[in-house]
């Protein structure tokens, strides 16, 4: 699914050259849920920003979704985050002056997909987030935990390929975090590939997979079945 | 000795929470210099576009003599056709015939009157004049009576006017201004010296000061805004003289041959003004004018309905039109003209302002009052105001020579007057205050808790 | 893509803002169109032509001093000078000149007993060289012979047997008729004159007055009472300005006993007549200019606060595929919502305006397609002002997404 080889990204100005990424390789498969974890300023956030097309890197290999995307220009790399990545930001980025259903359509329009269609999608998003009573609801009448349910509903509508979380329960209480990561445990029972970067151990403890990131390099992957959370989901799974 | 010590702390504080929100003013202003740019530009703009438009309305339109304007009146009769109005508004002459000219001053019912009319004036300076050797040249003159300078009060640097005794004598005196005393004496104190007007010897009564009405408000009918005249004789005298009027002379219906015949006409070419120093006098004069035309209709003359008008100096002016239309358009342009640019600052501030949302949440967190805000704000939009007020007087001052190349005939109306650089600047710093108002009251009507919460 | 609808819901979360642009679209609209509207009323003015040869000719007056200035005398010898001078195509006294401001009008009739009469006309007072003089061409009849011209002086009542007319005198006195021959009353209470020459066009002195600029009548009289004339001079080409200096001087020197004034072409009477529109038009397109300028860089301004104020926002929908070509659109699309609002507005600002010009200073109707011309110039204008601050928005970083503030 998400696939980097001895990737290295370098930023450079006329003085100092900063390794932010080195050699650095991680594989993400279909359906797996794994956790970046690492200090702040070790390069979890350059990852997700390459991983997410949001940024370019200076050396290696990455495939998304068997995409080779390195060269790739400006216009090409928007549309393949438009298809294939939905992303979930800490500080939810919602559109102050859009109403729900409009801050769910921003990557529909994008992609141009029919009124019909984006409707469907837009509500099915909404529903699956539990908002579908709010749609005509502006982003600063709901609480944070809300907030972020919108934006996770947003990065569904577009069926990604994956979702990519920043930090998603940063700006979050703790019963509002528990809220959003239920959310996230459930999308993953269902099928969805997911990539988060948190520097909370306990968070990253709930993936499936962790891997840690020290001065921009991967230090050790390990993967393990998370007992309890597949208890959750198959709890969830028999009620539903 | 406890309040007075009190009261200094408090003047104290004020002084530097100005100073502060000056210097925090001039701060935020500076970090975007662009914007801050085209706020000041624009409200100079606006305000120079309406300042430069404003001031030739208010110098055409103004009252050109204001200690006396109420007591001045023009007088005007309906001798017209009577199958026709004098003009399309159905406006009464703006000129009288000489017959009623004559009449009404032999009748000399006001406190003052004067009939008057402008002539051509060749002057033919003495060739041997100080050894200096000017040529004839041409110049406007007034033929008029001696209450004239009491009725407009012209200033005399030397001698005085005329007297009544020499307009009922054809007299062959004049008064000359500064501006030909110069020419022909150097100067000098010219009363009793003779002149030359058109092949004719004058003796010189009086030298005027230099005047210059705004306005010529007494004859408006020929080139209000052009320069006064060179030199005044009796009325008398340019009659006794044969001097035709080189004003408008409008007629609506044929005169008889020759100069007589000229006279006897309905040809209106003479101007007539009263002073009427009480209302019960004006309401005399106003009679008596009625039963003067009343009585010249039964001698057949003043076909059309009985009409009569006594304008004061500015509703003369007004009736008259004396702004032009083209001024009127004008002033209506640049009022809208500086609403765009009020607007656009407005606009600008507000934009800048809602930006600093974040920072007066902040500070409202760390304890200032709306209040204290609210003065910061004003402070800095009062900082763009009078920097645009500066900018526009600037502004004025180019547009000015500006409406002066464009109009020669302006000349000396379109000058900055003081007032009017008083008005600019408190206007730029009044409509800043106005359009900083509203942003200022937005950004202080944010909750702290709000600002601080999310972001 | 044009998602207007949600740039529509946006903007009205933000109704101040739109309002002052939109105020501020609309005050400009309605300025620029009337104002547009009477700089082109008043080219068409000055774009009438006189009907004269207007670059050859010029004008010189002379008054002579004291009561006893034999002036029919004086008019004799100058001529005579005058027309021996090499350089001058032809000359004539004349009373007064097209373009002048100033000159003598009467009511023609043509029934000795009309109340008022049918036309008012000009009276050019002029002799057998005049039209020559002037350029003006004689389309129809004849011009004056020499032993028609006669002296006019106070004394004098009745009219000329025959005299000359503008083609659209004669249009509006006989229309569809052969004016020559036919006869009319300057003066009711004496013999009628007839037509007997038509020029195609001549301007009476003042341009000002609707009524009566195409309507003139030229009689062969000279004014020979009083001490002043004027004479017209018609120079050979590219001569004029050296023989206006000439023929100032020679008159001059001719008899001393007068003030020789006012050489005049009549290109400068054309100027000075003209001027107050001339400087009409000239403050009516720097107030054009200025607004346009001052709502452009509003726009830029207003766009570059908005631009930088959503930087996260621009970064988001780069990071959800919105492409650089779509952020610039959605500023485009943004402004031109914004403007159209505006543009409304101004319409009726624009049209409300007119009406109260029309109402207070007889000015005509604006033509239709004004206020579409000026919305187009103003979309188009909007469109280019917010170019820069789009082109910004479009290259912001969609890393911003990930950024915290």
């Amino acid at each position: 699914m998400l696939k980097m080889n001895h990737l290295s990204k370098v930023y450079r100005t006329h003085l100092i050259e900063t390794h932010a990424l080195r050699d650095f390789s991680i594989h993400v498969r279909d359906g797996e849920f794994v956790a970046v974890t690492g200090p702040s300023g070790s390069g979890k956030t350059t990852f997700l920003n390459i991983a997410g097309l949001l940024e370019q890197f200076s050396g290696g290999e990455y495939f998304l979704d068997g995409v080779d995307v390195r060269g790739m220009n400006d216009s090409a790399r928007s549309r393949l985050r438009n298809e294939k990545i939905g992303f979930i930001f800490q500080g939810f980025n919602l559109i102050p002056d859009l109403n729900l259903f409009d801050n769910v359509d921003v990557p529909l329009r994008y992609r141009g997909f029919n009124a019909a269609e984006r409707k469907r999608r837009i509500e099915d998003a909404l529903a699956r987030v539990g908002l579908s009573a709010r749609t005509r609801h502006y982003p600063s009448e709901l609480s944070g935990g809300q907030q972020q349910r919108v934006a996770i509903a947003r990065a569904l509508a577009g069926s990604p390929k994956i979702l990519l979380a920043d930090e998603p329960t940063g700006n979050l209480d703790t019963q509002m975090a528990r809220g959003v990561m239920q959310l996230l445990e459930e999308l993953h029972a269902e099928g969805a590939t997911i990539l988060m970067v948190t520097h909370d151990p306990e968070l990253a403890a709930r993936a499936q997979r962790n891997v840690h990131v020290i001065d921009g390099q991967v230090v050790d992957i390990h993967a393990e079945p998370r007992m309890r959370g597949l208890g959750v989901v198959a709890a969830q799974a028999a009620h539903g | 000795m406890w309040s007075l010590h009190k009261l200094r702390t408090a003047e104290n504080e004020t002084t530097t929470m100005f100073g502060y929100y000056l210097k925090l003013g001039l701060k935020s202003l500076r970090r975007n210099p662009v914007l801050t740019a085209l706020m000041v530009f624009g409200i100079g703009l606006g305000i120079a576009a309406s300042m430069t438009s404003f001031t030739v309305f208010y110098l055409m339109g103004g009252d050109p003599i204001p200690w006396k304007s109420d007591r001045l009146h023009a007088v005007q009769v309906d001798n017209w056709d009577a199958n026709e109005a004098f003009d399309d508004k159905g406006r009464l002459p703006d000129q009288m015939t000489y017959i009623d000219a004559k009449a009404l001053m032999t009748a000399a019912k006001a406190d003052r009157q004067a009939a008057m009319f402008k002539v051509a004036l060749p002057i033919q300076p003495a060739s041997e004049m100080d050894g200096r050797d000017v040529k004839p040249y041409l110049e406007i003159g007034r033929a008029t009576y001696a209450d004239f300078f009491a009725m407009f009060e012209p200033p005399f640097q030397y001698g005085g006017p005329w007297n009544a005794e020499q307009d009922a004598n054809s007299a062959r005196v004049t008064v000359i201004t500064q501006e030909t005393n110069e020419k022909l004496f150097g100067g000098a104190d010219s009363v009793g010296r003779t002149v030359r007007f058109n092949n004719v010897e004058y003796t010189v009564v009086g030298v005027l000061a230099h005047w210059q009405p705004r306005v010529k408000f007494y004859d408006v009918t020929n080139g209000p805004l052009t320069d006064a005249e060179a030199a005044y004789l009796p009325f008398t005298t340019a009659i006794d003289l044969r001097l035709d009027s080189t004003g408008n002379n409008d007629c609506w219906k044929n005169a008889d041959p020759g100069w007589e015949g000229f006279l006897a006409s309905e040809c209106i070419w003479t101007q007539f003004w009263v002073q009427l120093d009480s209302r019960e006098k004006l309401a005399a004069y106003k009679s008596f004018l009625d039963a003067y035309v009343t009585e010249q209709k039964k001698q057949g003359r003043f076909p059309r309905p009985v009409a009569t008008l006594l304008p004061d100096v500015n509703q003369w002016l007004a009736l008259q039109e004396v702004v032009s239309r083209d001024v009127e358009i004008q002033v209506g342009l640049a009022f809208a003209f500086l609403a765009v640019c009020l607007v656009n600052t407005v606009g600008l501030l507000l934009a800048k302002f809602m930006r600093k949302s974040g920072e007066i949440g902040l500070r409202r967190a760390l304890g200032a009052s709306r209040r204290q805000l609210f003065l910061q704000h004003l402070v800095e939009a009062a900082v763009v105001g009078i920097s645009g007020g500066l900018v526009g007087l600037a502004l004025t001052a180019a547009g000015l020579i500006g409406v002066r190349a464009l109009y020669a005939e302006y000349q000396h109306i379109a000058e900055l007057d003081w007032t009017m650089v008083a008005v600019a600047l408190l206007l730029a710093v009044l409509s800043a205050m106005l359009a900083g108002l509203f942003p200022t009251w937005r950004a202080c009507q944010v909750q702290p808790a709000a600002q601080l919460k999310t972001q | 893509m044009l998602e207007l609808r949600p740039i529509l819901s946006a903007l009205m979360r933000s109704k101040v803002s739109l309002v002052l642009i939109g105020l501020q679209i609309a005050l400009t609209l309605a300025i620029v169109c009337n104002s547009l509207f009477i700089i082109s009323e008043r080219a068409a003015l000055m774009n009438r032509p006189s009907g004269i040869n207007e670059t050859d000719t010029f004008t010189v007056g002379s008054i002579g001093f004291g009561a006893d200035f034999d002036l029919r005398a004086s008019i004799a010898e100058d001529l005579a000078m005058l027309r021996g001078l090499p350089g001058i195509a032809d000359v004539a006294a004349i009373n007064a000149t097209p373009l002048s401001d100033g000159g003598w009008s009467q009511g023609i009739s043509l029934d000795k007993d009309q109340k008022s009469p049918t036309a008012p006309t000009a009276l050019y007072l002029t002799d057998e060289h005049g039209l020559n003089a002037l350029g003006a061409r004689i389309v129809a009849g004849r011009n004056f012979r020499p032993d028609e011209i006669s002296g006019r002086t106070r004394q004098s009542l009745a009219w000329p047997p025959g005299l000359i007319m503008s083609r659209a005198l004669a249009d509006k006195l006989w229309p569809g008729q052969d004016p020559i021959g036919k006869s009319f009353y300057i003066n009711v209470e004496q013999a009628p004159s007839t037509v007997i020459g038509i020029v195609d066009r001549l301007q009476a002195p003042w341009v000002h007055k609707q009524r009566v600029v195409e309507l003139s009548t030229v009689v062969p009289q000279v004014v020979s009472d009083g001490s002043f004339v004027r004479y017209l001079l018609r120079a050979a080409p590219g001569q004029r300005d050296a023989m206006m200096k000439r023929v100032e001087a020679r008159l001059a020197e001719l008899n001393p006993g007068r003030i020789v004034r006012d050489a005049k072409s009549i290109e400068k009477l054309r100027a000075d007549v003209y001027a107050e529109d001339r400087a009409m038009m000239i403050i009516l397109g720097v107030v054009i200019a200025s607004l346009l300028i001052i709502t452009a860089l509003g726009i830029v301004g207003m766009a570059s606060f908005w631009v930088t104020q959503r930087t996260k926002q621009i970064g988001t929908r780069r990071a959800l595929g919105a492409t650089r070509g779509a952020i610039l659109r959605h500023f485009l699309a943004e402004n031109f919502v914004i403007t159209s609002f505006g543009l409304v507005a101004g319409t009726l600002l624009a049209y409300g305006f007119n009406a109260w010009l029309i109402q207070n200073y007889e000015t005509a109707r604006m033509p239709w397609y004004y206020v579409p011309a000026g919305c187009v110039t103003l979309w188009l204008l909007g469109q280019i002002a917010v170019l820069g601050p789009a082109r910004r928005a479009s290259r912001v970083t969609p890393a911003m997404a990930t950024r915290s503030v």
